[in-house]
């Protein structure tokens, strides 16, 4: 089986090469760091297989962030064929990479992208002269059309070759030549596996006369690859590395002078929509009211009507056909009773929502594809700065917006570690599309008017606490310094419609099957469980079930928000699993088989499920923040480790508990008893951060373990 | 001199700057340092973050360049 690694600088294109080559459909986007961990896909082709890896973005060998040190790591350990993927808009950038990979003796391919728009405004490339003087196959591809040709591949395998001598014939300019020839010359004095570059040779015969390093070890230190120095020659190192990053820019412009034609007047990335685009009143005002916007249009005038069509449609072609065989075929109630209400009512109302939440993924497309999170993340920097974020934290709330597991693994694209653990664990506070639909159906069901009002309040909420929480944080135990807000602009471009199309297909097979996989089995064994007694005998007394009277145990706990009936928590706790599983356990529990059914069995008091208006506010502030699911725990864990995924679970489910308390009381026992209560809270909790404080100063000793010698 | 004090829009380079050894770097290999030629093209509302223009394309920066020791205008 051959390798192939995708390479280059961020947001080149090497994802949707991949797509390409693969017919994958991993996520792409208009923005800095949209791949955080290699992606591998095994394809046939010519009777070979080809593994290929698409790489997180890096700049450099010598690794700035976490995703870079990923790439980094597989393309110099990893014995693959590359293939370097270079923006022909910077390309001047995008090369210095290349002369990295040529100093280790990495050999590779470039392909260049997006030189269409290069070309467009008056640039010009001399591909024939450039690949001559760089001593590389050069290519120019479309990465959105580019499909996987023998010419790719066959002219890979031919240039595998680990130790290429530098091309003396090369078609330089006089002056140049010159120039080269003579460091070639020189060149031939080290004996050595590595073919030093020309423009390295003073800075290594330097070190070589002032360190006790060999040649190999000059090269790897050069390219900040992970050796062990002396400390006394680190700081000669570093003014190397300092001397060799101008050595390899002023062989680049060398080489781009001869082959490359820059329109003076063009920059890439900047645009005059960004005068507009940049001003953080239109960006905050505008992106809040399009995003709500497109809830309401997708949720509140066109939900009802898909959903209702939706139904109808699962009605006439699945319920009713199965039902009927199944009443004429088996006199079994039990397995009736099964089919009906642990098969069919934990998926349909799951499905009902399912173009809505692809309409959803299509908005937040649009916003990814077209380029404006770079410009969200340069506007929001200050203010996310003075909570102790980052600008980049912007895109980690949007794609939490979608999935917060996804979102939660985007945050190891933070620089530096509190930063990293801060926006990970502060991730779930951004409500993901899966509790969309259980806040609709809620909402509507109690709210009818206002519905719209309380899902927006409900945005707004868990981003004010993700605010607060990581001001209090950043003043305790996670400080975090002014970060570097190093982000590349990308260009702003028009939707790709054929992109959009595959991110609703992978988005609506993704529901189906999170419907057909975790929501079907996890429904059908709560459903046996909630049709069965402790002596294993069938029920359809849901209150006389395992699952019930175990609920009934523990519901006393949720009784001062409001929430003291078991089915609800049997409801919270099976949401742990995937949310989605909230709205189908009501539907288990009310044997509701659509939307409007459920809705009018919540609001009867002799329904197994049922709530107030009050109990529902507090339900829906509770699901909120209460616990993220348990795929996104797991990215916690990985990304942050045990201590702070338990801190973000306990404390989310804190502030979820105290926020329903206060709203709950306020409610049913007044707004004196609420304040009163918001006040004991506040004192709480400025006493708990004052003791951390304490314990951060040292001035009392540490509580949590025996072993730290704190004071 | 701070790199927010540098006027909008006029082409400018940076000589040395004042930052940790890593960031530096970082700088240096994206081609912001080492006499390319840069222009602010946005400062943020509290100025602590700067659009910069270099190498014919755009960057975010902050002001933790602000203790830039010397900006030379072209």
């Amino acid at each position: 089986m051959y390798k192939v690694a995708l390479i280059g600088n961020p947001n080149v294109g090497k994802s949707t090469l991949f797509n390409s080559l693969t017919k994958s459909s991993e996520h792409t986007g208009n923005f800095h760091g949209v791949t955080v961990e290699e992606k591998r896909k095994i394809i046939k082709f010519n009777n070979s297989e080809y593994e290929f890896i698409d790489l997180p973005g890096m700049y450099s060998l010598n690794y700035f962030s976490f995703e870079e040190k990923v790439a980094r790591d597989i393309v110099v350990n990893e014995k693959a064929y590359r293939l370097v993927v270079v923006d022909a808009n910077s390309i001047k950038r995008n090369l210095y990479l290349c002369l990295q990979l040529d100093e280790l003796n990495l050999d590779y391919k470039i392909l260049i992208n997006n030189y269409d728009y290069f070309s467009k405004n008056k640039n010009t490339i001399n591909i024939e002269k450039l690949s001559k003087l760089l001593s590389k196959d050069i290519e120019i591809i479309n990465a959105k059309k580019i499909k996987l040709n023998d010419n790719l591949l066959k002219n890979l395998k031919i240039n595998n070759n680990f130790n290429k001598k530098i091309d003396e014939n090369r078609n330089f300019s006089n002056n140049f030549q010159n120039f080269n020839k003579n460091l070639i010359h020189n060149n031939n004095e080290f004996n050595s596996d590595f073919k030093i570059k020309p423009y390295l040779i003073d800075i290594v015969n330097e070190l070589k006369s002032t360190t006790n390093l060999d040649i190999k070890s000059i090269i790897y230190a050069l390219n900040g690859l992970d050796i062990a120095i002396d400390e006394k020659y680190k700081s000669i190192i570093n003014k190397s590395i300092e001397r060799a990053i101008k050595a390899r820019y002023d062989y680049i412009d060398k080489v781009l002078s001869e082959c490359v034609h820059f329109n003076r007047n063009y920059i890439y990335g900047s645009s005059k929509a960004d005068k507009f685009l940049l001003n953080p009143f239109v960006m905050t005002i505008g992106f809040l009211a399009l995003f709500l916007l497109s809830i309401y249009v997708i949720f509140f005038l066109l939900g009802p009507i898909i959903s209702d069509a939706l139904n109808l449609l699962l009605d006439k072609i699945l319920y009713t056909p199965i039902m009927n065989l199944l009443y004429m075929n088996f006199d079994n109630l039990w397995l009736i009773e099964f089919v009906e209400g642990g098969v069919f009512s934990s998926f349909a109302t799951v499905v009902s929502f399912l173009p809505q939440v692809v309409l959803l993924f299509i908005f937040l497309t649009l916003i990814e594809d077209s380029g404006i999170i770079a410009r969200m993340a340069y506007v929001f920097d200050d203010t996310l700065s003075s909570f102790g974020l980052n600008g980049k934290a912007v895109y980690v709330m949007l794609m939490g917006i979608g999935c917060n597991t996804m979102s939660c693994m985007a945050s190891r694209n933070m620089n530096g570690k509190n930063l990293k653990i801060k926006t990970a664990i502060l991730n779930p506070f951004v409500s993901c599309m899966a509790r969309l639909p259980v806040f609709v159906l809620i909402a509507s069901a109690f709210f009818s008017k206002f519905a719209f009002l309380i899902i927006s309040g409900l945005y707004i909420l868990g981003i004010v606490l993700l605010l607060i929480i990581a001001k209090i944080l950043n003043k305790t135990i996670l400080p975090t310094k002014s970060s570097e807000l190093l982000l590349e602009f990308p260009l702003l471009r028009a939707p790709d419609f054929k992109h959009i199309l595959v991110v609703a297909k992978v988005n609506a097979i993704d529901m189906l099957k999170r419907v057909f996989t975790i929501v079907l089995s996890v429904g059908i064994i709560v459903w046996i469980l909630t049709h069965t007694t402790f002596k294993l005998i069938y029920t359809d007394t849901i209150t006389e079930s395992i699952l019930f009277k175990i609920a009934d145990k523990i519901d006393f706990i949720f009784t001062p928000i409001g929430l003291n009936s078991a089915g609800i928590v049997l409801a919270l706790i099976v949401g742990i699993f995937a949310k989605e599983m909230i709205l189908s356990t009501f539907s288990i529990c009310n044997n509701a088989l659509d939307n409007a059914s459920l809705m009018l069995s919540l609001s009867l008091a002799t329904s197994v499920i049922s709530f107030t208006s009050a109990s529902a506010l507090s339900f829906l502030i509770f699901s909120l923040i209460y616990a993220p699911c348990i795929s996104t725990i797991a990215v916690i864990k990985a990304e942050t480790g045990r201590f702070y995924m338990w801190l973000g679970i306990i404390g989310e489910f804190t502030i979820a508990y105290i926020l329903s308390f206060i709203v709950y009381q306020a409610f049913t026992r007044g707004i004196v008893f609420a304040l009163v209560s918001c006040i004991i809270i506040a004192i709480i909790l400025f006493a708990v951060i004052y003791l951390i404080k304490q314990i951060k100063n040292k001035k009392i000793k540490c509580l949590f373990c025996s072993k730290c010698n704190r004071k | 001199m701070s790199l927010n004090n540098v006027k909008l829009n006029t082409p400018c380079i940076i000589k040395e700057i004042n930052v940790e050894e890593k960031t530096k770097l970082r700088l240096m290999e994206l081609g912001l340092i080492n006499g390319a030629v840069i222009t602010v093209k946005n400062k943020s509302v509290l100025k602590h973050t700067l659009l910069v223009a270099f190498n014919y394309s755009c960057f975010t920066l902050k002001d933790n360049l602000a203790q830039l020791i010397e900006v030379n205008y072209v």
